[in-house]
């Protein structure tokens, strides 16, 4: 834990400078900014935003983007387990006891982590990409087939996104099988199905 | 989907902060749509050894009997979902019966109270707090002024000394108390050779069996070490195999599994035992025979009902085989002469050289203190001079007659105290219930044989509010102070710790926390056995008085103990409630044997209700009627008929405690004396069987051979013919063209895209010679794949859902032919030209890539054609909303997360666990290598005692699996249907005669 957080600790002392102040982007689009920034936006932005609002203004193009977290620090078990892995809330506060923020949005939403977290009660997130039960999907095995950056296959690019939203309807056995085909894997149905 | 189930599955009520992120649990198949809001709650802070979606094992042991093997604990997201042998333990060896699997239904038990319980002055419960319960108890306990008495059902332990030593602190008593207690055994053979203590079987090692009662294969002594060691010695191996005889008045599973049924009534066993001992030592030359003169073949055949050349025969086969074991015991022996049955079988142990070969001492420990004990303290609460009892893991009020008052002495202790985690029958006249931690949620070791300890460490939050009767007392010692002042440790795990302590320095190892650390990862301490070298001779002869019994009746009444609720401890899961009897195959009810000649005397059929009369009580029930039973006998099983202990168990059957009555016979229960009279009701109750046709009528489905051709090696069809039988009838050459045309075209039709190239192909074998027909396969299949159980309701309409079942063939018994029996599991065959595939409209039944017979549950339109083209009857549709009163919560968070939860609508069926042989490909891509034979396993071969069952990829040359199909035993089912299955089936072998027969009656 205390490794991890380290490392964490550097990404973000490394990139912390670099804070720019980009145009607010209040349109559901939200064209992209230049890469190694990201814009600034408030807790209303979020509305306006496309995707469900999360009881935190978590800006994943902040961590993901201009601070170019490696998704597998917060999803940890995503290239050995099924299960990608949500961080714990001592993995964030591993960075926010000591970041807090530079916005007045910026830190009112990492208070509530900090709130959250004296009080020993977990932020409960709103789950965006959630696949039907009869559907089993190893992250690990195609994390391994595709390499650490495949995220973005299926989740869109969520180093642009403030807020996240649903890119491709991975439930939509269609999206699965097309990639099958195109890599020419198997395509038996008791792959997933069981 | 048909369906759109809304429940979760998982509780997201107590379980969700240790749970945390587990989104993907096992829940319903529900719809293709995620409109409804989901969460995702983090971990507050990571536990280093729980990543979700992978799943943890723990070592731990289970405390459903006394056996305590080592089990296996697989968790995911902190909650137990399965349980597996330890493969080092010495007593299991990696395997587990239906009732130690069935533990995690205990945990899990949705009649478990949710906190510590008084009785008010109206006289009903109220939960309250665990400080106020300790309080009330600690105040009792000094105010109780010595006269304290405990009853204590868990083996020896750190737990059990502490709590002698705690209750003789107080100044009372404490009695350990086993049901199934093996008294008589003990004193038989302190009578024999001055040792009170119990044998240990090497079932192994021995070449010639001979049980007098003891159901070894049930319930009797640690029964997976003693059917491992059965499946060794008398399954067919080499050319060879042991030869077993049972002799007692009814056939049980044990006995089903013997070469020949010796039916002598009950209470003449000891006699077949003296005169064989008696031919025995004649032979050996032994200085027994004098003291045995008076029991020859001769003058006991009358009593016993057999011939003296049938005894003779059976004790020179006895006598010639080295070494042999014969066994005596067991409820089902339990007769006023049980002492004596066993004395006389450990003289026909001596006289026949195997102590200390096959028969072995000085490696059992502990061990109740008897029946006597709890009629000795009963009576002292009769007469009022017990102030406090404290009940634990035990529940007298349901395992001792009611014939006995037990009950009435009871209610005069002013405070009772159980520590049931369900409230059973004791604890329901309690005061307080002080409901206790289930054997994975707690602290705990259990000693079972001189060397082995087993340890428990918790591997889930406690399910509800419970807490370890160890830290009650310590907490309790902290307030009455005075003699227990001493018990002063901060939790029962710290005095765990500390008697470990003095086992890590008997040990002479170094460092304790290191020490300790490997014992908990290794499941505790095994040492080998270490049995006694030097042995002293027997003392004396047995007198033979044969046993009385109660009452006038025509019949004998035989309880017997169930192979799944054991002694009454099982019959609140429902696993092993619809887990079938495996001789007479009913499921959840209880039943009256009956042999047909006496049903046909007294005009019943089957499932009509009679009235059982014996001088202490009667009881109704429905009748089987069964060849398997002598026709002066009628036999019901034991461990039915709870009056409380949760929903499950509460009102179902009638306890056959209550036909006996509760006299002391010679410090044990005799469980066999009384004789009952029967009459006919008009009633009718339909007996809940999930058998079907009786009898193979020629099909050849459980196939056998005699061992002298399976000893040529010759298959089951050469030895048919070999045997001068009929030949078997033979397809006519335009069939033959027709199957084999119709094959090519299937094979042609499967080398187009996914299907070519490389790829593993799953295949089975079982061994029948091994197969004992215990079901422990059966519960293991409905752990791994979420099977949902569905009532006795359900069970009259044909639905229950076993994907894989046990058969059950009778054999003989008409005509002067002996009564057999034959098993075999039966799953999906996965057939390479699967008659259900092309009958399937939408495609939910399919060929995959590796030789699978798929079934994909959301393509499932509930047809069924595929399950009436199903020639084998493996195909199950779920008819109503099982998932949704299958597992009341909190049963639902045993459900593993990696089988999708069928709903209403969808034909479901083995699947050679294809999420284990997922799993096991998953991990081994990325550790880019290839999966090792033996690495993937099914649930059945896994949790399979005897070893019967192997599975693995048959395009492996070297894998066991392709080993065992090349065996020349090997056949397939229903060969004719020209199916092509992927299970191969070894033929069981029979000794090529009997050696006792069947005399001249």
């Amino acid at each position: 834990m205390r490794k991890r957080f380290l490392i964490g600790l550097g990404a973000v002392l490394l990139a912390g400078t670099a804070i720019a102040v980009g145009s607010r982007v209040t349109s559901a689009q939200q064209p992209a900014p230049p890469a190694g920034t990201a814009v600034t936006l408030t807790r209303a932005d979020s509305v306006r935003l496309e995707g469900p609002r999360q009881p935190i203004f978590f800006r994943h193009d902040v961590h993901a983007g201009q601070l170019k977290m490696q998704c597998q620090y917060c999803h940890y078990s995503v290239s050995y387990s099924s299960e990608p892995g949500i961080p714990s809330m001592q993995t964030c506060m591993g960075c926010h006891m000591y970041v807090s923020g530079s916005t007045p949005t910026n830190k009112a939403e990492i208070r509530k982590l900090t709130t959250a977290w004296g009080k020993k009660q977990p932020v409960q997130w709103i789950r965006i990409h959630e696949l039907a039960r009869h559907v089993h999907f190893p992250h690990s095995r195609h994390i391994f087939a595709l390499g650490p950056d495949a995220c973005a296959t299926c989740h869109g690019n969520i180093a642009r996104m403030p807020q996240v939203y649903k890119v491709n309807n991975v439930n939509n056995m269609g999206f699965c099988i097309t990639c099958h085909i195109e890599r020419k894997v198997t395509r038996d149905c008791s792959t997933c199905h069981y | 989907m048909a369906d759109e189930a809304e429940t979760q599955g998982v509780d997201r009520r107590q379980f969700l902060k240790v749970i945390g992120v587990s989104g993907a649990g096992a829940a319903v198949l529900s719809g293709c749509t995620t409109e409804r809001v989901a969460k995702l709650v983090p971990y507050m802070v990571q536990s280093e050894d729980q990543v979700p979606g992978v799943p943890t094992w723990y070592a731990s042991t289970c405390a459903e009997c006394s056996s305590g093997c080592g089990v296996y604990v697989k968790t995911r997201e902190g909650r137990p979902i399965k349980l597996e042998g330890n493969p080092d333990h010495p007593t299991n060896a990696g395997s587990l019966c239906s009732r130690g699997q069935a533990g995690l239904q205990s945990l899990y038990n949705p009649d478990r109270i949710k906190g510590p319980m008084a009785r008010n002055a109206k006289g009903e419960f109220d939960l309250i707090k665990w400080d106020d319960a300790i309080a009330r108890l600690a105040a009792k306990l000094s105010s109780a002024g010595g006269k304290v008495a405990a009853i204590n059902g868990y083996g020896a332990s750190t737990f059990s000394t502490f709590l002698a030593d705690y209750v003789t602190a107080l100044g009372g008593t404490t009695v350990a108390y086993e049901p199934f207690g093996r008294e008589a055994e003990r004193t038989a053979n302190d009578r024999t050779w001055g040792k009170a203590e119990l044998a240990s079987y090497d079932f192994g090692a021995a070449r010639h069996i001979v049980s007098f009662g003891a159901d070894f294969l049930e319930t009797w002594g640690p029964v997976v070490e003693q059917q491992r060691g059965f499946a060794a010695s008398h399954g067919f191996h080499d050319g060879t195999m042991a030869r077993m005889v049972f002799v007692g008045p009814r056939m049980s599973l044990t006995a089903a599994n013997a070469d020949e049924w010796l039916n002598v009534p009950a209470g003449s066993e000891a006699l077949v035992a003296l005169a064989m001992a008696q031919v025995v030592a004649s032979r050996k030359g032994s200085p027994l025979a004098a003291s045995l003169a008076s029991y020859t073949p001769d003058a006991v055949a009358k009593d016993t009902g057999l011939t003296a050349a049938q005894i003779t025969a059976l004790a020179e086969a006895f006598a010639a085989a080295s070494p042999s074991l014969a066994i005596a015991g067991g409820i089902p022996a339990q007769h006023r002469g049980a002492i004596e049955l066993c004395q006389a079988v450990n003289l026909l142990n001596e006289a026949a050289g195997n102590i200390g070969r096959t028969v072995l001492f000085g490696t059992t420990v502990g061990g109740s203190d008897g029946y006597a004990s709890m009629v000795s303290l009963f009576d002292k609460m009769g007469q009022g001079s017990v102030q406090v009892v404290l009940v634990h893991d035990a529940n007298p009020l349901y395992a001792m007659p009611k014939d006995g008052k037990f009950a009435a002495a009871f209610a005069k202790v002013p405070f009772k105290v159980s520590t049931a985690a369900i409230i059973d029958e004791t604890a329901a006249q309690c005061d307080l219930i002080l409901p206790s931690l289930h054997a994975l949620e707690r602290w705990d070791d259990l000693h079972t044989r001189a060397g082995v300890t087993g340890l428990m460490q918790p591997v889930v939050q406690p399910v509800f509010q419970g807490m370890h009767f160890g830290d009650v007392l310590l907490k309790a010692a902290k307030t009455i102070a005075g003699p227990v002042a001493k018990f002063n440790d901060a939790s029962f795990e710290a005095r765990l710790k500390s008697a470990w302590q003095k086992v890590a320095a008997e040990q002479k190892a170094g460092d304790f926390d290191e020490f300790w650390r490997m014992a908990l990862g290794r499941g505790g301490l095994f040492a080998p056995m270490a049995p006694a070298p030097q042995f002293p001779a027997s003392k004396g002869a047995v007198s033979y008085t044969k046993p009385t019994f109660d009452g006038t009746g025509d019949y004998v009444f035989l309880p017997y103990p169930s192979s799944m609720y054991h002694d009454g401890r099982g019959t609140n899961k429902p696993w092993l409630l619809e887990n079938p009897d495996p001789i007479t195959k009913i499921t959840w009810q209880s039943w009256v044997e009956m042999h047909p000649d006496t049903a046909a005397k007294i005009d019943v059929r089957e499932g009509e209700i009679v009235e059982l009369h014996s001088p202490h009580g009667m009881i109704r029930s429905q009748v089987y009627i069964y060849a398997g039973i002598r026709p002066d006998t009628m036999a019901m099983p034991l461990g039915l008929g709870h009056t409380a202990y949760g929903r499950y168990a509460k009102d179902r059957g009638v306890n056959a405690l209550d036909l006996l009555g509760a006299a002391d016979g010679q410090g044990f229960l005799p469980y066999v004396s009384t004789r009952v009279s029967v009459t006919r009701t008009e009633d009718y109750r339909k007996v809940a069987r999930v058998d079907g046709m009786p009898r193979q009528l020629g099909r050849g489905i459980v196939q056998s051979m005699a061992l002298m051709y399976a000893a040529k090696g010759m298959t089951p069809e050469e030895a048919y013919k070999a045997g001068g039988r009929a030949p078997v009838e033979e397809n006519t050459e335009l069939e033959q063209k027709a199957i084999e045309g119709w094959h090519d075209a299937q094979l042609e039709n499967t080398k187009v895209g996914n299907y070519t190239g490389d790829h593993p192909k799953w295949g089975m074998a079982v061994d029948l010679s091994r197969c004992t027909g215990c079901s422990a396969c059966v519960t293991a299949c409905y752990a791994e794949n979420n099977i949902p159980t569905v009532g006795e309701e359900q069970v009259f309409r044909r639905r229950e859902m076993s994907w894989l079942r046990i058969e059950r063939y009778w054999e003989g018994g008409e005509a002067n032919e002996p009564l057999g029996v034959r098993f075999a599991p039966v799953m999906c065959q996965h057939c390479n030209n699967a008659p259900c595939e092309p009958v399937c409209p939408v495609y939910a039944s399919y060929h995959t890539v590796d030789g699978l017979n798929g079934q994909v549950y959301n393509r499932c339109v509930g047809t069924r054609y595929c399950s009436n083209n199903c020639p084998f009857k493996v195909r199950y549709f779920n008819w109503l909303k099982y998932n949704d009163v299958a597992w009341p919560e909190p049963l639902n968070l045993q459900l593993n997360p990696d089988v999708t939860v069928r709903a209403r609508g969808v034909m479901e069926k083995c699947t050679f666990c294809v999420q284990r042989i997922r799993a096991v490909q998953n991990t081994a891509r990325i550790e880019g290598r290839d999966f090792k034979d033996g690495e993937i396993m099914t649930a059945c071969a896994q949790a399979c005692p005897s070893g019967a069952i192997s599975f693995g990829n048959i395009n492996d040359p070297a894998a066991k699996v392709v080993q065992w199909k090349k065996d020349p035993r090997g056949y397939v089912m229903l060969e004719g249907t020209n199916v092509q299955s992927s299970v191969t089936y070894l033929a069981k072998v029979l000794h090529d005669a009997p050696v006792a027969g069947r005399g001249e009656s």
